[in-house]
């Protein structure tokens, strides 16, 4: 891909491959600005955005195209809100291949499509060679709130448990061992892709209280905004955390804690203690078998505490940006 | 002529029988007057003959009871006010000084005897106590050190200890702690599993001895802590404990019964001790000290296995006596907690948490108010050195040659971590608390940091953590809103070292030990510094590798192993894993660091010899290696390769000869004792050729080694040096929170290293 000078080249692209994938009537790529189709009424609507970066571009199970759908549509979804629009940015890197360009692309239609949403209004710009890992992303989301709902940490009280929707880690080690090539990636794949099925069988939940998509930082961080906001201690039980025997792997080669890698397709859920087995059942039934009541919310200081499978407790403690071995 | 003097004597005197004890002086020497309980000392008023007060004055140092360590007394002329008789006046309240807060204390040998007198009203009672003996620092709530300021607030005293407790002349004056099986505390055995509910002292602990004579794991509660008790002698009963502990290899204590009067004296059936180690074992620290095993014994081989040393303890408490004199026998005596956290202290949750690790449960209803393991001895370099402060040696006083500016509190590290308060010339030092990564550890550190300030009386005004940004102290320093200094935890060691022996000029120290956060950005482990707290200038290192899997490399040997290998330039055909994946890890440097660390150095030994490839315990390898190294004057000459003013000892060349499956592990771990030891006085002498610093000192937890220590400190005496190691601190990083406290009392003062 050449230089970004807003010319004949670049109109192509957008007619090529943006308009390509993702013409629905409302995205007109002609347009300054377009109309959006809010229904009135006493709906509440909420708004989200977010950027997407990833090395490599694509990896086991996903890209960076349905990545910036799913991230998106995610935050979304874990708010109790229905997907409805998206906007799109797109920052190129001179020299991208236009093949992968277009993959991805397609791929972002094909999320757009799994998760009822459409993109409304977009931009693209070419940055200069050096200036930008491949291809950048950023979306805004727009959904619906759906009535009556009310998440929010406020609600999290010590003595409800902590349901995980699956297992952890697999988007970071999935995306870890295909940066790094190591060249034991086996099966092991992301887990992207959208949250919304495992939101609306929660939702059905009164006893639900918050929701969060694990993102990066993975379930420790989750648990430490947790921990922070509601001033108590997050238990997690390492037994009751469903952890991937390949994740498990890369990490025991790495060092590295699974608790800490990114998920891109769970959700970290607080339920009142009396929900939390009737969830999780439903959870099960509903295509998330390995959903598990990972932890609980207790009275104390705010940290997160990890019972260890050997009988012992750690604290799990917040991310640094480039930790270092304690041990002396 | 009788004349007037007013004497004030500071240090460790009150709560120590320290008033009464002047009294009968003064009567001995026929004095008038009084004393009194001021501040954080006594003050006496004598009027007498000039003579009988000079005897006075050298008596209260001289005879000072055994708990007592008072400091020079200070005196001057008094107005003679024609006293009659000497009395003891009530506390001078309102005055802030800060006080002594003294260590628990073994049960004194009055107290035993009385114990043992049928006859006696507190026969075979497990709570006896009096002014010389008895528990203190894991009783007290706040002062002044009274009765309802102490966990004995809840029991009433009874008429005949009322009198005792307010008799002058009696051992029992004042002693707070002061109990009777009337109105004393008393035991209860629990079998939660067998709904057994025995109350009761007599019935109690017959409960628990026929527990431990089935085999069982009980859990008791002692001065400082629950220990967890078995067998010593049973493979089936050590193995048990093992197991349900998740401990399979640390070594664990073994308390003896008290030989006076026993018949067998168990400690020489078990161990080959020295005299100064029987010394100190019988000492009133009661520490647990580790001695070299007899060849022959009918202990355990799971008390601990693959060492030729085990660490043994008489009784220090009056139910510790009965316990071990009525098993008989040697039990395992193990701080009852989870993993590396303070030992537990409270009945419900001992019985919580150690539901699936003891069978049953001897506890009594006298509150610890805070934990304090027992501290561990063993003898080095022609000393009996700690490694663990606890029972019996903590809250440690140590003196600072420079007062801090202002009351400061130093964290310690992370791991073996101690915290230290200091205020004027005084620093107050924790007992040990453990790995703050688990959460009991984090609990406790804060609860002792709120009660050092209180029991102090002092209000700190900054902090000292560990320049580690990710110590969880580090953490706890930047949320708790105080003026924060960081100090380098190699300045750290080397401070503490030095704040013990205060030389006038530089010094030049080995500081080795795991990892620490240097000031480069790196871990350092085997640094070399010069100069003085506040100066100090890295001036050699070792050769750094790469840590594969960052921590993780600590609990596997074998990746160090790898890692010195790689960066040598070698293959490890003895590698236990395939090394294909750590290649790409190492080439990459994914989470894996560089460092300069000696322990990591030993762990690497340890993987290529074999002996230790994967380690459940911190130091388990190098304790191995040091088991196992023979005797031999061989070593390997290590190149010292000057890089930007430090010399970095190169390690490569004793690879090949610890890899070489022809020699016996012995002697090559032999060799890398020796080796190591003459890179240090290569160093040494390069440095002195420079700077001519001559007192060279020695610290950090790799000189737990004693093979290492004795070994390095011998070449550099023969070589001239003078030495120096840890003497009252450990030589592990339970000193850094001290040294953190030196480091910055010298910051400002010391001039930079030439
Ligand atoms: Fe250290
Ligand atoms: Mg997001
Ligand atoms: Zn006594
Ligand atoms: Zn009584």
């Amino acid at each position: 891909l050449a230089h970004g000078n807003g010319g004949r080249l670049m109109r192509e692209i957008i007619e090529e491959i943006f308009a390509f994938h993702l013409g629905q009537q409302e995205l007109d790529t002609a347009a300054d600005a377009v109309r959006l189709p809010l229904d009135t009424g006493s709906d509440e609507w909420m708004i989200t955005t977010d950027g997407f970066t990833v090395e490599p571009l694509e990896f086991p199970g996903g890209d960076v195209g349905s990545l910036a759908v799913h991230g998106t549509v995610n935050d979304l979804a874990v708010s109790g809100a229905v997907p409805r629009f998206l906007s799109l940015n797109v920052f190129i890197e001179e020299g991208l291949d236009i093949a992968i360009l277009g993959r991805i692309v397609a791929s972002m239609a094909r999320a757009c499509a799994d998760c009822g949403v459409r993109v409304l209004a977009g931009d693209t710009k070419v940055v200069r060679r050096g200036q930008g890992g491949g291809l950048y992303l950023a979306t805004t989301g727009i959904g619906r709130r759906r009535p009556g709902v009310d998440l929010g940490l406020h609600r999290v009280r010590p003595g409800d448990r902590v349901i995980v929707s699956g297992p952890v880690g697999d988007h970071g080690a999935a995306v870890l061992l295909a940066r790094e090539q190591f060249g034991l990636s086996g099966n092991l794949r992301s887990d992207a892709g959208s949250v919304l099925p495992i939101a609306d069988i929660l939702l059905g939940f009164p006893g639900l209280r918050f929701m969060r998509d694990p993102t990066r930082g993975g379930v420790a961080t989750v648990s430490h905004e947790i921990a922070r906001a509601v001033g108590a201690t997050v238990r997690l039980i390492e037994r009751d955390v469903p952890v991937r025997p390949e994740v498990r792997s890369v990490c025991e080669i790495l060092g590295y804690d699974p608790y800490y890698l990114a998920c891109e397709g769970r959700v970290v859920a607080v339920v009142d203690a009396a929900a939390a087995t009737d969830a999780l059942a439903a959870l099960h039934r509903g295509g998330f078998p390995e959903a598990s009541i990972a932890g609980t919310i207790e009275a104390g200081a705010p940290r997160v505490v990890l019972k260890t499978s050997l009988g012992g407790e750690r604290i799990l403690p917040e991310l640094e940006d480039d930790p270092l071995p304690r041990i002396c | 002529m009788r004349t007037a003097q007013r004497i004030e004597v500071r240090g460790r005197v009150q709560g120590v029988g320290f008033r009464p004890f002047v009294c009968r002086l003064a009567r001995e020497f026929d004095l008038d007057g009084w004393v009194r309980n001021r501040g954080g000392g006594v003050e006496i008023h004598a009027e007498g003959e000039p003579a009988a007060i000079e005897r006075l004055i050298d008596a209260l140092v001289s005879r000072a009871p055994p708990l007592a360590d008072p400091q020079p007394p200070v005196r001057r002329p008094a107005e003679f006010g024609g006293c009659a008789g000497f009395e003891i006046l009530l506390s001078d309240s309102g005055d802030e000084t800060p006080v002594h807060v003294p260590p628990d204390h073994f049960v004194c040998p009055d107290c035993l005897d009385e114990m043992r007198d049928p006859a006696a009203r507190r026969c075979r009672y497990p709570f006896i106590n009096c002014t010389q003996c008895g528990p203190r620092y894991t009783l007290i709530d706040r002062l002044p050190y009274d009765r309802p300021n102490t966990a004995m607030a809840d029991f009433p005293l009874c008429e005949d200890c009322r009198r005792e407790y307010e008799d002058i002349h009696d051992r029992r004056y004042h002693a707070q702690p002061l109990a009777c099986p009337r109105c004393g505390p008393v035991l209860e055995f629990r079998e939660p599993s067998a709904c057994v509910a025995i109350p009761g002292n007599e019935p109690a602990l017959s409960g628990c001895i026929e527990a431990l004579r089935q085999g069982q794991v009980v859990a008791v509660k002692g001065v400082g802590g629950y220990h967890l008790l078995c067998d010593a002698r049973s493979d089936a009963a050590v193995g048990r404990l093992r197991e349900r502990k998740r401990r399979p290899d640390k070594p664990l204590a073994v308390l003896i019964p008290w030989f006076e009067g026993e018949g067998i004296d168990w400690l020489v059936r078990l161990a080959e001790p020295r005299p100064e180690e029987r010394d100190l074992l019988a000492s009133p620290l009661r520490p647990i000290v580790i001695v070299k095993r007899a060849a022959e014994s009918d202990l355990s081989g799971l008390i601990a296995p693959g060492l030729d040393e085990i660490g043994l303890m008489y009784p220090y408490s009056p139910l510790h006596h009965l316990l071990a004199g009525d098993y008989g026998a040697p039990l395992v005596a193990t701080s009852a907690n989870l993993s590396d956290e303070p030992v537990l202290t409270d009945g419900a949750e001992v019985e919580r948490r150690l539901a699936h690790v003891a069978d049953a449960f001897l506890h009594h209803d006298r509150p610890i108010r805070r934990p304090a393991d027992d501290s561990v001895y063993r003898r080095s370099a022609g000393s009996m050195r700690p490694l663990r402060l606890g029972r019996g040696t903590a809250p440690l006083e140590m003196r600072l040659r420079y007062p801090v500016a202002e009351p400061t509190l130093a964290l310690g590290a992370d791991l073996k971590n101690t915290i230290a308060l200091a205020f004027e010339d005084r620093a107050v030092v924790s007992p040990h608390l453990g790995n703050l990564g688990a959460p009991r550890s984090l609990d406790v550190f804060e609860q002792l940091i709120r009660e050092l300030s209180a029991l102090y009386g002092i209000e700190p005004k900054r902090v000292v953590c560990d320049a580690h940004p990710d110590y969880f102290s580090s953490r706890w320093a930047r949320a708790c809103g105080l003026e924060i200094h960081r100090v380098l935890h190699h300045h750290a060691h080397a401070s503490a070292l030095y704040g013990e022996f205060g030389p006038d000029g530089d010094i030049l120290v080995f500081a080795w030990d795991g990892t620490g956060f240097g000031g480069d950005g790196t871990l350092w482990g085997g640094e070399t510094l010069l100069g003085r707290p506040g100066g100090w200038r890295r001036v050699g290192s070792l050769r750094p590798f790469r840590l594969i899997g960052g921590e993780k490399a600590s609990a596997e040997p074998w990746r160090c192993g790898l890692a010195a290998c790689w960066e040598a330039g070698l293959d490890w055909s003895g590698c236990p894993v395939d090394p294909a994946p750590y290649r790409h890890v190492w080439e990459r440097g994914i989470n894996s660091p560089y460092t300069s660390s000696a322990g990591r150095l030993f762990d690497a030994a340890a993987a290529l010899l074999g002996t230790t490839l994967n380690q459940s315990h911190e130091g388990q390898a190098g304790m191995r290696l040091e088991a196992l190294a023979g005797d031999t004057a061989d070593f390997i000459e290590l190149p010292a390769r000057r890089e930007n003013g430090l010399y970095r000892a190169d390690w490569s060349p004793l690879l090949p000869a610890l890899m070489e499956g022809s020699q016996p592990a012995g002697y090559r771990s032999a060799l890398l004792h020796t080796s190591l030891a003459h890179a240090v006085l290569a160093q040494a002498r390069a440095i002195r050729g420079e700077s001519g610093v001559n007192l060279a000192g020695l610290t950090g937890g790799v000189f737990q080694n004693r093979i290492l220590a004795e070994l390095t400190a011998d070449l550099l005496r023969a070589d001239g040096f003078e030495v120096v190691l840890p003497a009252s601190l450990p030589v592990n990083d339970a000193a850094i929170a001290y040294g953190q406290l030196v480091e910055t009392a010298g910051a400002g003062r010391a001039p930079s290293p030439a």
